[in-house]
């Protein structure tokens, strides 16, 4: 580290901070664009549902689709905030504590209790009988991991559908398998869904705003803590996706 | 007697849309535009059933206003919505530290279903 230029160090400590001020940018941005959208729609949710009086037909369809319109903007915002936590994840420094799992999977769940609401599809954490030992990882980017992977399992299924959590001891490794019952993933998918700006074209139909950043994020962050990443998924038991970290020695 | 519930938020036509679907329901409303205000109001031993939280909010912020809540005894068993449209992990995680009965995205939801919420947690 010693003979690294001095410019160059300055550069670089120059970028880092201008990337910091840009996540906190989209972060208070994103917060402002939801209290305008949130307005926007309570206020055509109570034209919609008759509290300020009858609607004809063509009020109520041109409302209806502005009410949709909306709810993508939403849906956009979201997204924005999960790919600007996981972009900038990766070129942090790793950080190892030991961690308790089950906490930290309440914690994911916790995030995402509303999204899951308001969707009608429930989480459910099976939480192991035994107690399991506790893992040497990066909080903050395991979040990232679980988060993602939640996030996914939601925005995939159907309305009504369950996501299942569920942890094991597979070895030295504590393994997680976040399952849905939606979406399968297309042939195509299964050979390329780690690429960066890779989206299933069946992904695409269902959910069009999407980066295509997460899962190839995810991977990288999972190799790094030295686990792995793999998924199955068939129209017959929907998709988990399963990956694996070491146990605290 | 109507179940009351403090709503504590800055944004002026946010407070009136919650306010106004509530008291339909059938709600008495306390308004606090700021957590000073909402932290005075605590203090000054009103009856209240529940505590709808922004986060974000002039002079005392929602996690301080959580803080002084959860420090006073004779308040723990009042139920708290936290209703924010922020959902940073540091946020959340220091909401689920402190304890609250539901952690809302405003942009998530209707107001209908922010009532159904409060009517599980306080009946009507």
């Amino acid at each position: 580290m010693d003979t690294v230029d001095p410019n160059l160090k300055k550069e670089n400590k120059k970028l880092v901070d201008f990337c910091s001020a840009k996540s906190d940018l989209i972060s208070i941005s994103a917060h402002q664009i939801r209290t305008s959208i949130s307005a926007v729609k309570w206020v055509i949710k109570m034209f919609l549902d008759g509290d300020l009086g009858r609607l004809t037909i063509e009020q109520e369809t041109l409302l209806r689709k502005a009410y949709e319109s909306n709810e993508k903007a939403i849906d956009v915002v979201s997204e924005l905030l999960l790919l600007n936590k996981t972009e900038n994840i990766i070129e942090k420094e790793f950080v190892i504590e030991t961690l308790d799992i089950v906490e930290l999977v309440d914690n994911a769940i916790f995030n995402f209790s509303g999204e899951a609401y308001a969707r009608g599809i429930e989480i459910i954490f099976l939480k192991p009988l035994e107690r399991l030992p506790k893992i040497d990882a990066d909080k903050e980017k395991l979040l990232v991991v679980l988060q993602n992977l939640i996030e996914n399992a939601i925005k995939y299924s159907n309305m009504h559908g369950k996501v299942f959590i569920t942890l094991k001891k597979l070895n030295d490794f504590i393994q997680f398998a976040i399952k849905d019952t939606g979406i399968v993933i297309s042939e195509e998918g299964k050979t390329k869904i780690f690429e960066k700006f890779y989206r299933d074209p069946d992904a695409k139909k269902k959910e069009a705003v999407g980066s295509g950043i997460g899962l190839y994020t995810i991977k990288k962050i999972v190799e790094k803590l030295s686990g792995k990443i793999w998924f199955e998924s068939s129209i017959e038991d929907g998709t988990t996706f399963y990956f694996t970290i070491p146990m605290s020695k | 007697m109507s179940k009351s519930i403090l709503i504590i938020e800055d944004d002026d036509f946010l407070l009136g849309l919650e306010a106004t679907k509530l008291q339909k329901k059938g709600y008495e409303v306390i308004p606090a535009a700021t957590g000073g205000d909402a932290l005075k109001k605590i203090e000054s031993n009103i009856k209240i059933d529940l505590i709808l939280l922004d986060l974000m909010l002039p002079d005392v912020d929602g996690f301080m206003v959580l803080e002084k809540i959860r420090q006073n005894k004779d308040l723990l068993t009042i139920p708290i919505i936290v209703f924010s449209n922020l959902s940073e992990d540091k946020d959340v995680q220091r909401v689920n530290k402190l304890g609250v009965s539901e952690f809302m995205i405003k942009s998530n939801f209707t107001l209908d279903e922010l009532a159904d919420k409060v009517k599980n947690l306080i009946g009507e």
